[in-house]
Formats: C-alpha cells, structure tokens, sequence
C-alpha cells in the first residue's frame, strides 16, 4: 500500500476537532509543568478557547463527504459531529464552572482540567467510533478518567468512597461489554469493523441466535451503565453526591451524550437483525428508569441526589427516541440531549455556586434564597422548571418533541408512562422552586441567614456568572428560538447513511441490507 | 391585532419583574393597573372589528414556527373565544384593581399575573391544537405561585394540590391531541385541519373521554373537583377571582371547542351521559354547600354547581342551549369574581369568614353596609333571579336543553333552587341579625374598594335586563357549530361519500 492511498485511507481530517483538544490537553500540562500554580489563572480560558476551537472545527466537519476514516476505525459523520459538538459544549461549560470550585477545594487546577480533556476526549471519540477495539478504548478513555475525577479531591471521605464505587462497579461493567464485544467478533468469524460484523453475523446464519443475543444483553449492560439507567444506575446517585460537583455536570451531560452516541450507533449497525430484542430491553430500561428515577427523586433531601434520580429519570425520557428508531426519535433524542446540556449545567451551576457561598446542598437549606440571591434563584428554578417540562422553556419542547416521536412510532404506553411520571417530576422539581422563591423571611435557614454579600470579584467566579448566564438564556429560548435546532438535529440524522439504512430495515427484523462500508 | 392581546401582558410581566427596587408597591399596581387597562381597551377594539355575522375564525394570524412538530403560531377568534377574552381582560383588570396597595413582594406578584392574563388569552385564541397546550400549561406555575405565597392558611397544601391535578389534567389533554393528530395522520396540529376528521366513533369516544377528563379537572366536574374547595379557599381574592373567573373557563371552553368542535359524532353519542353528569355535578355542587360553615368555601361549592349548566348545555347542542352555556360561562365568571372580591373584603374587615361568627352586616352604621347590600345581590344573581345575568343564562340553558333531556334538566332547575337555598342561609347568616358588640369595631370600608364590585354589579345588572349584548357575539358561531353535529342520517351521508371516494 503506497503512501497517497494510505493517507486517503486514513483520511486524518475527521479528527481534527479531536487533534484540537488534544493539543490544549498537553499545553495544560506543559504550561503547568513550566509555570507551576501561577498559571491557574489563566489555564482555564486556555482550555475553553480549545474546547470552543474544537467545536469551531466540528462546523468544518458538517456533511464530510468522505466520513469513514482510520481505515474503517473512525465514521465522521453528521450524528458523530452533533454528538461531538454536545460533549465538547459540555466540557467547555463545565471548566467555567470548575475554575472556582477547584480552587476553593485546594488541588491543582490545570491537572484537573488535563484529566477533564482527557474524559472529554474519550467520548468525542466514541461518538464516532466505529470499530471494537476503537470503541472499548474510547470508552475506557472517559470511564477511567471519570474515575480520577470522581477522586479528585482526594481528602474529602465521600469523594474517595465515590471513586471507588465508581470504579468498581465501572469495572465491572466494562468488563462485562468487552466480554460482549468479544462475543461478537467471535460470532462474526472476526471482524471488528461494526458494519462487517453485522454482515459475518449475517452470513453465518446466526441471526437471531443465542449468541447474538448474549451479546447483546452484555453490551447494553455496558451502555446502560454509562447512559445511567435503571437497574444499572446504582453508582449515579452515590457517585453524583460524592464527586466533585462539575464532576457530575459533565458526568450528566457529556457522558451520558456519549453513551447515547454509543448505543445509537452499536444497536443501529451490528444488531439490525435482534432489533425487536434490543427495542423490548430498553423499553424494559426505559420503563424502570422512568418510574423509579422520578419516584425515587420525591424522596431526596440532597440537591445532588436528587439531581442524581432526575438524571436517571431524564435517561429515560431519551431513551423513548431510542427505541422510536425512526428518523424523528432519534433527532428527538439529539434535540433533547441537547437542551437537556442547557438546563443541566445552568442548574448544576447553580447548585455549585450555592455550596461555594455557604458549603451545603442540602434541598432545605435553599429555603428564603430569593431575598439573598436573585440570579441563582432565577437559574435554579427555570433550569429545574424546564427540566420538569414547563412551558416555554426549552425541556418543554424537548419532551413535545420526544412525545411526539414516541406516538408516531406506536409507543403508546411508553409515552403515556412519560406523561404520567412527569407530573410526578414537576413535584420534586417545584419542591426546590418552592424552598426557594415561596418561604418568608422569617423560614429563612441558616445557610441562608448567613449568606455572603454578593461579590463576582473572586478568581474564577466571573466564568461561572458567565456560563450560568449563558445557558440560564439558552434554557430559557432555546425552545421558544429551537426551529435551528430541530433543523440541525433533523439533518444530522438524515445525513447519517448508517442511521437511514438502519430505517429501512428496523421495522421488521428479516431483511437485512448491506451496510454501509 | 391579536397577539397585542397575548404579548402586551407578558411584556409588561416582563418590565415589571424588573423593575428597580425603589419603585413602591403602589406604583408597581398603578403601573399593572394601566398595562391591563390598555389591554382592556384593546380588547373592545378587537370587539369592534369583530363581524358577528360570519360564523369562521376571525381577525387570524399565522407564522410558522416549528414545522417539525406542526405546532404553528396560528391565532383567530370566533364568537365563543371572543367573549372569553373579553371576559380574561376585565377579569384581570379587576382582580388587578382589588388588590392592596402594599402587597408584599409586588413584583412577583403582578408579573405572575400579567404572565396568567397573557397565557389564558393565548388559550383562547390559538388555533393549534399544541399551541393551545403551551398556553394552557403556562398557567400552571405562576398560579402555583400566587397561591403557595400570597394564599391563606394550608396555601402549601392548596397549591400543591392545584400544582398536581392541573398537570394530570395537561397530561390527558395532550395524550388525547396526540392521538387525534396521529390517528388522522394529520401533518400539523391545526385546529381547522382537524375539524373534518374521520375516526371511528370508538376512536373518537375514547379521544373524547380523555380530553373530557382532562378538562373536567379544570372546571372542574364532579368527581375531579376535590383540589378546587382547596384552592380557592387558601387563595387570596383577587387569585381566587382569577381562578374562578377565568382559569375554570379555559376547561369549558376547551370542551366546547375541542370536544364539541373536533368529535362531533361521538358527542352527541355521549351527550345523554353528559347531561347526567352535569345534573350530578349541579346537585352535589349545591347540596355540599349547603353544609358548609365558611363562606368562601360556600361560594366554592357553588362554582362547582354553576359550571354544571354549562355542561349541561353543551350536552344537549342545541344552538339555543350553547348560546346559553356561553352566557353561563360569562356570567358565571362575572358572578363569582365579585362574590369572591366581597368575600375578600368581608374578611379583610372582620377577620372571620365563619357563618357562625358573621351577623348582621347590613347595620347602616356599624356594619358593612354597602358590602351587604352587594352581596345580597350578587347572591341573587348567582342564585338566578330574574333580571340579572344569571338567570338568562342559566334560562336559556333549561329552554335549550328541556326538549333533550327533560328529567335532568328539571333536576338542575332543582338544582337552582337549592342555590337559593345556600345563598339565604349565608345572606341570613352575614348580612342579616345583630351585631356582636364585642367585636362590632370593623374599619371603614374606602370608596376605592367598593368600586369593583360596583362594575360587575352593574355589568350584571345590565347584561340581565339588556341579554342581546350578552348573546348577539357567540349566536352565529354557535349555530354552524350545531349544524356540524351530526344527525344519525349525517353519518351515513359521510360514510356514503367515504365510500365513493374509495
């Protein structure tokens, strides 16, 4: 093989917005090694100018003509992209949000967002994944740097017992996909190449077989740890009280994106032929997730946990674009992944700009909190009003349109179940709403009595007003402004050949095209 | 010309949310008090254009929005949503009007209500049946609000208790537009698009069922009314009047104008177990009230029992008996917004809204003279004497709905005597006997609080003894309303064309 073909196969453009981050991942660390702690002032912006660059080369990337390369590892294509965009958004806004809170807990900065772009990295990668191999190490990629993260403020008792409950159980639930995943390449007479696999599991007749399925449980034990679902969320709730806060925003939005991104792309391409089995499990995790993430939610006293059930439950919701499988579910899937990135970190900025004024997230120390801080207030309860679904915020048009999927896809009971639990969601979300905005002066709680006068003077505050003024508007008319949005989540699916192809056939499980190479 | 109707009051929610915090509470009222009252004279210029002789939708407004979902920004009134705006406008104004001066938190307070005035005006004129649900949803949460911080006693409970039966509520409404509009295969959610479906009638019924439920939480009918005592008890007076005047209008006129308009067939299928329901919810609205000891809540229970008629007008599609449940629904909100804001005044006075503690208000010099005297009129109002709104409408409710269903209409005739049968024993118990001298030092009552209960006294007085302005808007739409309400010969002409296009 000459060198012009080599290089026309590896086709190393797709990756440039993942060579960005790369590059801002080791200037961190170099210029934390020249410059020590005196660079922490800075190195964040660094990190975000890099994340922003990243997202800016993502654009470039939007209908690549030729998506596939690394000889068939890596597919650029259009949903790639938008997954990718979602988890860079995600990692760009959490930095905002780190910058004081690290500080505040007296580790090193720029180790911390090294490890960040680093996870960030990962999942940018599994996005477009589309080999075994590929796809373990990207995933490996985000779960041990999540796990480093989980840790990382090392003196703190909960954040250890987090790291560990995390890591095992991640561990093991790696483990368990890889043994999946191994399942398949064997099944396949060994290809690791997804669209090759689906054909060699075609072509030696074991389309619906015993094997096939045992993979197929063992992989989705694997997504459904990343994506959080009920009955493989036990970590989130442990882990989401634990770790560090902007941890868990990133946690919540840029993972479980990435974990979406997996499952769309796995169950699409290698199990065309067990789609009805892989429909029933997840409307099975679905269901579960939907009912006890919500009604678990109810009985939170900490902010964090209960972020912790919403996101479970949130996982749920998405997961009815999933099994939808048709052109709407799965950008309803995207669109909501999307805003959902919007009202989570505006909430969880939130959320960690009230433990740094006053060191708690208890639920009931928020109570009187609109006389001290109207911002946070304000951010807090429309970021928790739309995570309920409460018009016009942009949740509201993210369920519509997630409903509205759902129904056309003949998902009935899912989609009633969706309604009903988000009733049962609005509860606990207006609980908070409730203990902040309702209580009289006099009910005021002692974090609150004691509340610091307002200053954004402090290092690394500033970004933190920022990224929650940012998306405190984009939570707010993301959906009354979302036709861009719609477009953009419906053309990246309708530019997908891979997800148009699983289409045609997904309705039936007998026929089987070729895939797409 | 109609989104000034919607967008002048979030606007103004909007400004005064942010006003700075040297602005005092009274200024913040005047200033709310302008924004409606603009909106008010808007609304009669909308009025103005209004042709009431074309049955269609009218002065109509589109914009496409999200095409993906098919929800579209598409508004237009006919005769039945105009009244309810006219009503939403005046309403709030009043409501607005009879607030205090020195509310706590006014900001909040006035841009919740803006936000509520803008979102029900939204309601009543969108055309799209998603759009519809945006607005209705938007309700939720600033009434919470008003309720949860500016209510009376167990407010908390109250609201939560409003909070939850009106997302269910949201939820079964939304179930039932998303089954319409997937079952018809329809590519948007637009009302008219939707009026000529073809569903089979055990399709349609179940449709039906789910938005009747739906909106029957919102009205509320007997057996989903539990959260309404509740609510509207804790709820100061001008919440209540809003709650009362407005808020429960949008689940009658969403039943006239969803199910009425889009399942024609299978109403008049169900209407016979309508008016059943309707006679049930009249009777038990009036016998519960019968037994209360607290006037608020007495005035609760009689909403429940006024909403019947509507019910029971719509049931029975005639044109006469709808145009009369649209005067229902008018004079009901009419009705119980100035009993709600003389309820209000009493208890700011005396303290108590106990029926046992209450007596003798109408003594000339010690008592509440002028607050009695509007309230033994407003009691009769709502009790139907002849001569006020009321009656007329809940008159040509029983004229239109005798010749259908005779036994229950005779039943909520029944049901209007009993009304009079609650409201003397409150009228005996408040405004009539002595006065305790203990307790007989009540503040003077200011000109400026008497003034709305004046307006609706004379808006009543005059729509009772002059009906043809109460009627003459919704007449022509109502009668091409009833002429799309199939006849069993109807439905076989369609399924015969159906054949034929096949």
């Amino acid at each position: 093989m000459d060198f012009v073909n080599l290089a026309s196969q590896l086709n190393a453009g797709t990756i440039v917005p993942e060579g960005i981050v790369i590059i801002t991942f080791l200037g961190v660390l170099i210029v934390d090694l020249i410059l020590g702690r005196s660079s922490s002032r800075w190195i964040g912006y660094l990190a975000v100018a890099g994340l922003l660059a990243s997202i800016v080369a993502l654009y470039f990337q939007w209908d690549n003509i030729n998506p596939i390369s690394f000889l068939g590892a890596f597919n650029g294509d259009d949903l790639s992209v938008m997954f990718r965009g979602i988890i860079a958004l995600s990692a760009a806004v959490t930095i905002l949000m780190s910058i004081r809170y690290v500080e505040q807990s007296g580790t090193a900065l720029a180790e911390f967002i090294a490890i960040l772009l680093t996870a960030t990295l990962g999942a940018m990668f599994l996005s477009g994944a589309n080999e075994l191999v590929m796809i373990f190490i990207s995933l490996e990629t985000l779960s041990i740097s999540s796990y480093l993260l989980t840790g990382y403020t090392k003196r703190d008792p909960r954040s250890n017992e987090a790291a560990l409950k995390y890591l095992l159980i991640g561990a093991s639930s790696t483990a368990v996909f890889l043994y999946g995943v191994s399942l398949l390449y064997g099944l396949s007479g060994g290809q690791t190449q997804l669209s090759a696999i689906a054909n060699g599991i075609e072509a030696a007749n074991l389309g619906q077989s015993l094997g096939v399925v045992i993979a197929l449980v063992f992989v989705i034990a694997g997504i459904g740890f990343k994506i959080s679902a009920a009955p493989f969320h036990q970590w989130t709730p442990d882990v989401y009280e634990g770790a560090p806060t902007p941890v868990i925003a990133f946690l919540s939005v840029g993972s479980k994106a990435a974990g979406f991104a997996l499952a769309i792309r796995l169950l699409t391409s290698v199990f065309p032929l067990v789609a009805g089995e892989w429909r029933f499990v997840f409307t099975a995790l679905a269901v579960l997730s939907l009912i006890l993430g919500n009604v678990v939610a109810l009985a939170q006293t900490s902010m964090k946990r209960m972020l912790a059930y919403s996101s479970i439950a949130q996982a749920g919701f998405v997961m009815i674009g999933l099994i939808a499988g048709t052109q709407a579910g799965y950008s309803s899937m995207m669109f909501y992944l999307l805003v959902y990135l919007f009202m989570n970190l505006c909430g969880f900025s939130c959320v960690i700009l009230f433990s740094l004024r006053t060191g708690t997230d208890q639920i009931t120390e928020y109570s009187g909190l609109y006389q001290k801080d109207p911002l946070l207030t304000l951010g807090l309860s429309l970021s928790l009003l739309s995570l309920g679904g409460i018009p016009p915020l942009a949740g509201f048009f993210g369920k519509i349109y997630l409903f509205w999927a759902g129904w056309q896809a003949g998902l009935y009971g899912l989609v009633l179940l969706g309604l009903v639990t988000s009733v049962v969601s609005i509860y606990y979300y207006i609980r908070v709403v409730k203990m902040m905005v309702v209580k009289e002066p006099q009910e005021m709680s002692d974090a609150v009595k004691n509340y610091p006068p307002i200053s954004w003077n402090l290092p690394g505050l500033r970004p933190l007003q920022v990224g929650l003024v940012v998306t405190l508007i984009a939570t707010s008319i993301a959906g009354i402004l979302s036709n861009p949005l719609f477009t953009l989540a419906n053309n990246s699916v309708a530019n997908t050949p891979m997800l148009q192809q699983s289409m045609l056939v997904n309705p039936q499980v007998s026929v089987v095209t070729t895939q797409q190479p | 010309m109609l989104s000034t109707l919607i967008w002048v009051p979030m606007l103004g929610a909007a400004i005064i949310g942010c006003l700075p915090k040297n602005v005092s509470s009274r200024q913040i009222r005047l200033s709310a008090l302008l924004i409606t009252g603009a909106m008010l004279l808007w609304t009669f210029w909308v009025m103005a254009q209004f042709d009431i002789h074309q049955p269609g939708f009218q002065l109509t407004e589109y914009l496409p929005w999200i095409e993906t979902l098919g929800l579209n920004y598409q508004l237009g009134v006919d005769g039945i949503s105009l009244v309810m705006v006219a009503l939403n406008s005046l309403i709030t104004w009043i409501a607005i009007y009879s607030s205090h001066d020195n509310t706590e938190r006014p900001r909040l307070f006035y841009s919740m209500i803006l936000l509520i005035s803008g979102g029900v005006a939204g309601a009543f004129v969108a055309q799209n049946l998603l759009l519809f649900f945006l607005f209705y949803e938007l309700e939720l949460v600033p009434f919470y609000l008003l309720i949860s911080i500016w209510g009376g006693d167990k407010r908390s409970y109250a609201a939560t208790k409003f909070l939850l039966y009106t997302a269910l509520s949201g939820i079964l409404i939304l179930a039932a537009f998303l089954g319409l509009v997937w079952l018809t295969h329809a590519t948007s959610f637009a009302y008219e698009s939707l009026m000529g479906q073809m569903l089979p009638l055990g399709l349609q019924i179940i449709l039906l069922s789910l938005l009747l439920v739906g909106f029957g939480i919102k009205i509320p009918l007997v057996p989903l009314h539990t959260w309404l005592p509740d609510t509207y008890v804790a709820a100061s007076a001008p919440v209540a009047m809003l709650l009362g005047g407005v808020l429960a209008k949008l689940g009658t006129y969403g039943i006239f104008r969803f199910g009425l308009g889009l399942f024609p067939e299978a109403w008049a299928t169900l209407a016979p177990w309508l008016a059943i329901w309707a006679t049930v919810s009249v009777l038990y609205g009036a016998a519960a009230a019968i037994a209360q000891k607290d006037i608020k809540r007495m005035v609760a229970y009689s909403s429940i029992g006024h909403m019947g008629y509507v019910l029971l007008g719509a049931a029975a599609h005639t044109s006469l008996s709808l145009v009369g449940a649209v005067s229902q629904m008018v004079a009901h909100g009419l009705i119980l917004a100035i009993l709600f804001n003389l309820v209000g005044v009493i208890e700011e006075k005396i303290g108590t809204r106990d029926l046992n503690v209450l007596n003798g208000l109408l003594n000339p010099i010690r008592g509440l003279p002028s607050i009695s005297a509007l309230l033994i009129l407003s009691g009769m109002a709502s009790a139907g004497i002849p001569g006020m709104a009321g009656f007329i409408a809940e008159f040509l409710v029983f004229q239109g709905s005798y010749a259908e269903f005779p036994i229950p209409t005779l039943l909520c005739v029944v049901g209007t005597g009993l009304t009079a049968v609650y409201f003397v024993i409150l009228l005996n118990r408040t405004c009539f006997g002595k006065l305790d001298n203990a307790i007989a030092n009540f503040p003077k009552v200011k000109v400026s609080e008497r003034i709305p209960a004046l307006i609706l006294a004379t808006l009543i007085f005059i729509l009772g003894v002059q009906p043809a302005w109460l009627v003459r808007w919704s007449e022509q739409t109502v009668t091409t309303m009833v002429s799309t309400i199939p006849t069993v010969t109807n439905i076989a002409h369609n399924l015969e064309k159906q054949h034929l296009k096949m």
